[in-house]
């Protein structure tokens, strides 16, 4: 069933129409246009190369930095994910009413403090030094190196995705239908399996799109790669800035960065067909 | 309670509740509820909501435990005991079907709950889905089936692991009346069929006289009468039951003393009349008594004829089926309802304002007694 839109839907919604023309797809459209381009003395000049395509993508060092950001941002949204689920079982099913109305708001107020103070602030906790360390000391253990390491970069990435991925787990939670869980567990399915067997399928949807949330803010993360990753060996983040600031290289770092984008709609694509997939015919 | 002598007294019943109470905070859902459920029987439980039925079959199917009292299912003492270690699959009025399994995989929920090894499973989910006749829709999502097809799925995935008793809470509220009917007899047939105990929780009177063995009547907590259909419909236990049947004229009157042509004597607000003896075993003059007549049981006739009875004026009617109800005031303003046929009514050429005279035979009365009035 296709529905015509009328002059008035068309009217209210010219505002988002014209800021994503102005804001988002012409700076994409650019973007491409600019990874054509070739740089001479320092200055961009207007071309149709494929020189940057082919010096990128042949390049070991690109890999490198995709499967690592991959890899780490594919392991800091299961970590998440599972580090959430039972904080937001126990919100959802456990808590009154009022309890929770409290403990959301206690959630969104990380995002209060900029994500650069919080991950400033772990450096302290962090370092071989830190205080992390020191109490790891007192019971005779370490020092471990957290910092400037793939685990310095996971923490910073739960730290920056946890609270919201917990929120949308949570609302998903409280859609759940409670007579299925009483259902299934009239069927003899116990307490626990209920969770795997009833709640989790049920919201699905919700656990997979939270999940993809930490996912595309991890992916793209500058922050915690640079402050708690050291920044070396780069992700993909860190590589665009790297080669921006080494000879004026903006069609290369173009190139990166739709490389990027591509890799981001695909997985939003694929998870969101996967959430929405329905058993049956 | 009302000891029913012609009640069939099971020596084994299969559930049994024992003074049974259930607390909510301040709130009592269910107060001192006693009776027996016999194997092999359909009980409906029914009463308007917040009466209590539901909390009474969440008891049973160990989803709310009792703050007092005992339930034995099938000889045990089941209180404290979680509805997954019982044996009481439940028809739920939302249906609760798992919208992320497909039909088969529904039926066969509870078998893989139970370890059940795949390949049985499969030949026991089959065999109840051919027994609903939902075995095309085996392998459809649950959101594409209709509302009746909902309905057997719901039943086949209660009913494939073949237990001793079926707990159903108003699973056919949301269907329309032609397919509604269908599906009680739907029920009551498979319910012959298995031979197992079927307890249905009920807003419907109609759905409940039709097909249950006994009914449970409740109201705010209590277990107002428990009985057959036709006793509690010929012989309402209080006046609570009676209105609740919707269709019984309750009048208050006194005893005068014997009457000549045998029975009792009594005066109400409409006049005189005449109680059959076998209804007021050991009454005496003076005693009040509250006697009700069922509406079809009234019978009406146009003033001037010599017959005596109440006179009152036509309000309305309502048509119900092949019959109509006609709704009558009394000069004293107590409401009367009388159910006749159409052809009957057509005779008297009755209109919003018409006079009437109310009368019925004296063995047409059941009377209230004592505290139940």
């Amino acid at each position: 069933m296709t529905k015509r839109p009328t002059l008035f839907s068309l009217i209210l919604s010219m505002p988002l129409l014209v800021w994503q023309l102005m804001f988002f797809l012409s700076p994409l459209l650019f973007l491409v246009t600019i990874s054509f381009w070739t740089v001479r003395n320092f200055q961009m000049q207007p071309d149709l190369s494929f020189a940057n395509w082919g010096r990128i993508l042949t390049r070991g060092v690109f890999w490198d930095a995709y499967l690592r950001t991959m890899v780490l941002a594919t392991a800091a949204a299961a970590i998440t994910s599972m580090i959430a689920f039972p904080a937001s079982y126990a919100i959802s099913f456990k808590m009154s009413e009022k309890a929770k109305r409290w403990i959301i708001f206690v959630l969104i107020i990380p995002f209060f403090t900029s994500y650069l103070v919080r991950v400033y602030s772990l450096q302290v906790f962090l370092s071989d030094a830190g205080v992390v360390n020191a109490a790891l000391g007192y019971l005779g253990l370490g020092p471990f190196s957290m910092l400037n390491n793939a685990f310095g970069i996971i923490v910073g990435m739960i730290t920056l995705t946890l609270p919201l991925v917990i929120l949308l787990q949570t609302f998903s939670l409280n859609f759940v239908n409670r007579d299925l869980i009483e259902a299934a567990q009239n069927l003899r399915c116990g307490r626990l399996r209920t969770v795997f067997a009833v709640i989790v399928p049920s919201a699905k949807v919700g656990l997979v799109i939270a999940a993809l949330f930490a996912f595309i803010l991890s992916f793209g993360d500058f922050v915690s790669p640079l402050y708690l990753g050291g920044g070396n060996p780069p992700t993909l983040s860190i590589m665009i800035t790297d080669i921006t600031k080494s000879g004026q290289q903006w069609p290369r770092a173009a190139v990166v960065a739709i490389m990027m984008i591509i890799t981001l709609l695909t997985v939003a694509f694929a998870a969101i067909t996967y959430a929405y997939r329905e058993r049956g015919k | 309670m009302k000891v029913n002598a012609e009640m069939e007294q099971q020596s084994d019943p299969i559930v049994k509740f024992g003074n049974v109470v259930k607390r909510f905070g301040d709130f009592t859902a269910v107060e001192k509820a006693s009776f027996e459920i016999g194997r092999g029987e359909f009980l409906a439980i029914m009463g308007s909501s917040g009466c209590g039925k539901t909390t009474t079959l969440r008891m049973l199917a160990g989803l709310e435990d009792p703050s007092e009292g005992t339930i034995y299912l099938d000889g045990e003492k089941v209180n404290g005991k979680a509805t997954w270690d019982r044996d009481t699959p439940m028809v739920w009025q939302s249906l609760a079907l798992f919208p992320f399994l497909t039909v088969q995989e529904n039926v066969e929920f509870a078998l893989k709950m139970r370890g059940v090894g795949k390949e049985e499973r499969r030949q026991r989910a089959e065999k109840w889905l051919e027994k609903m006749q939902i075995t095309e829709f085996a392998g459809r999502n649950i959101n594409q089936l209709s509302g009746g097809q909902k309905q057997r799925v719901a039943l086949a995935r209660a009913l494939v692991t073949e237990p001793k008793i079926l707990l159903l809470d108003e699973p056919l509220s949301a269907l329309d009346a032609h397919l509604k009917v269908r599906m009680q007899s739907v029920l009551s047939n498979l319910q012959k069929d298995l031979g197992i105990t079927f307890v249905y929780v009920t807003h419907s009177m109609s759905e409940a006289f039709s097909m249950a063995d006994r009914v449970v009547i409740m109201s705010r907590g209590k277990i107002e009468q428990i009985g057959t259909p036709e006793e509690i419909y010929h012989e309402p236990y209080n006046r609570f039951v009676a209105e609740f049947l919707g269709s019984a004229n309750i009048f208050d009157g006194k005893i005068l003393g014997p009457a000549d042509t045998g029975g009792w004597q009594i005066a109400y607000d409409g006049g005189e009349t005449v109680l059959p003896q076998n209804e007021l075993p050991d009454a005496h003059p003076g005693q009040t008594v509250t006697f009700i007549v069922s509406a079809e049981n009234m019978r009406l006739s146009l003033p001037g004829s010599d017959q005596s009875g109440i006179e009152a004026s036509v309000v309305g009617e309502e048509f119900i089926g092949g019959t109509a109800m006609v709704f009558l005031e009394t000069t004293t303003g107590q409401e009367l309802k009388v159910q006749k046929s159409h052809d009957e009514l057509s005779l008297l050429n009755l209109h919003a304002g018409s006079r009437v005279v109310v009368h019925w035979a004296p063995e047409s009365c059941h009377v209230l007694i004592g505290e139940n009035v």
